[in-house]
């Protein structure tokens, strides 16, 4: 395995790369912008050790605000009110959530998840109101007994979001299990990823499926495999997460005579429209994806290496390696600049067209498996 | 399950569990009971039966894979019985020296 030879890590640099032409996907002539004003007032929001929420400047590729979190850095599963001023934030080992104004570090926010006797964590699973008002979370809670642990059943817990300090949830509602990301459609439906993807009324509780996922049953493909924590939703105000599978292409189950396939999976937020697409064929492991904003017809996706896919093709356009691995994959607003994170201690950007990279932004800590949300605000 | 045997009292009443057709009940155990039942191939190889594929070096993955217990066997359970395994190593690729071994306390 590769050990960590290379321990002497890359202090931040901003890579010169102007005058290089490349081609993009399509064969024509581009050039790796280094031109950074069309990223005046873009910020990225995203959490590393130890217990920090890293407010990052897009435009001048430094970090501007580091808020110390309550309750430490994990996982750092964050989603930012709509006028993005507070970032609610997943902490203490899955069982917190805190709000931070991002303008001044103030806590805002918190809620205890875990009471008395019975231990709650949250795999990920956080989302946001569309109109910030209510927080929800996804709580697989276990009753610690003297001498035993007795399971409960997972329930969808509601915050206030103005409830302040040592908020307590207002509603709670029975929910599958294995949910591990959340988001909220503009209907008000709250929107869980877990087996299938669902949609619940948040004030009935009532469930339907929206997306068959692992119920799926096609005699053509394997189960489908999905490993997500990541809400990505901001880039395209779409619900994405990859799958793998298998499609057979002689006998059903003969995996030796099978395409095996990168998938995604996409509720569009603001109708609730579900689709389910592969991309392309599986060549490396894969952690996240998204769909790039102006170029839908496009997943760039991401952990040892960053790759470009055609959907209508399902062909692989494109590839680089990555100095070290990163989890999580996003976009800048206008689709031209691609940023990673997560995993290790560092934001890389990359130029969308070109695939190569622009520069790199050094983090007190490491990512692991927190996300990042992007977005433009006047300061 | 038909392949692995049981050798303490936990993992008899996982398998108990599955016999029932309790499984549901046995998945993100994590959250419930601790690290320890999490099974996972962990670092040694890829999907791909390779190590390619791994994440690249160990260190970018270590925490992203301990705080959610992928692997159990390689590292204290940091969710659960040993949140503080980490505190003084905010990057595992600079400060992995200070990641030390644990053992119970006598109040353990």
């Amino acid at each position: 395995m590769m050990r960590a030879l290379n321990l002497s890590l890359i202090i931040l640099s901003t890579l010169t790369v102007a005058g290089c032409h490349q081609e993009d996907s399509a064969g024509n002539e581009v050039k790796t912008s280094t031109d950074n004003s069309a990223y005046a007032n873009e910020f990225m929001v995203t959490v590393t050790r130890p217990g920090t929420l890293n407010v990052i400047d897009m435009q001048q590729h430094k970090t501007i605000r580091q808020c110390d979190l309550p309750g430490g850095s994990i996982p750092g599963t964050l989603v930012m009110s709509p006028d993005n001023s507070t970032a609610y934030v997943l902490v203490n080992r899955f069982s917190d959530v805190v709000g931070v104004d991002i303008d001044n570090c103030e806590v805002v926010f918190s809620a205890q998840q875990s009471t008395g006797n019975i231990r709650v964590k949250s795999i990920g699973a956080l989302a946001l109101s569309k109109d910030g008002k209510r927080i929800y979370t996804h709580q697989n809670r276990v009753k610690l007994h003297s001498d035993r642990y007795e399971l409960l059943e997972p329930v969808v817990a509601a915050f206030d979001s103005d409830a302040g300090l040592n908020a307590q949830a207002v509603t709670t509602l029975p929910a599958p299990r294995q949910v591990t990301t959340m988001d909220t459609l503009e209907s008000g439906e709250l929107l869980l990823g877990g087996p299938d993807i669902y949609a619940m009324d948040v004030n009935t509780g009532e469930l339907k499926t929206l997306l068959a996922s692992r119920s799926l049953e096609d005699p053509n493909y394997t189960p489908r495999d999905v490993l997500t924590v990541w809400p990505l939703s901001r880039i395209n105000n779409e619900f994405i997460r990859l799958y793998s599978t298998a499609k057979f292409k002689g006998e059903a189950g003969d995996l030796d005579n099978a395409d095996w396939l990168w998938g995604y999976e996409a509720i569009n937020l603001e109708t609730g429209e579900a689709e389910s697409k592969e991309f392309g064929p599986i060549t490396a492991v894969l952690f996240t994806g998204v769909r790039r904003p102006g170029h839908l017809d496009k997943v760039y996706a991401t952990l040892n290496q960053l790759k470009e896919y055609d959907i209508s093709t399902q062909t692989e356009l494109r590839s680089v390696d990555l100095d070290h691995t990163y989890y999580c994959i996003n976009f800048s607003v206008d689709g031209s600049r691609i940023y990673l994170s997560g995993g290790y201690n560092e934001v890389a950007i990359y130029d969308a067209n070109t695939l190569k990279p622009i520069a790199k932004i050094q983090l007190p800590g490491d990512g692991a498996m927190a996300n990042s949300v992007v977005f433009k605000r006047e300061v | 399950m038909k392949h692995l045997k049981p050798l303490n009292k936990k993992a008899q009443l996982l398998q108990e569990a599955a016999k029932e057709g309790k499984q549901d009940e046995v998945v993100a155990m994590q959250t419930t009971v601790g690290c320890t039942p999490t099974t996972d191939p962990g670092w040694e190889v890829d999907m791909f039966g390779s190590v390619a594929g791994l994440c690249q070096p160990m260190e970018a993955d270590l925490y992203g894979c301990s705080d959610p217990c992928w692997w159990p066997a390689q590292v204290p359970d940091v969710m659960n019985t040993y949140p503080d395994w980490t505190k003084d190593a905010p990057s595992a690729g600079s400060d992995w020296r200070k990641l030390d071994s644990v053992y119970p306390s006598d109040k353990e």
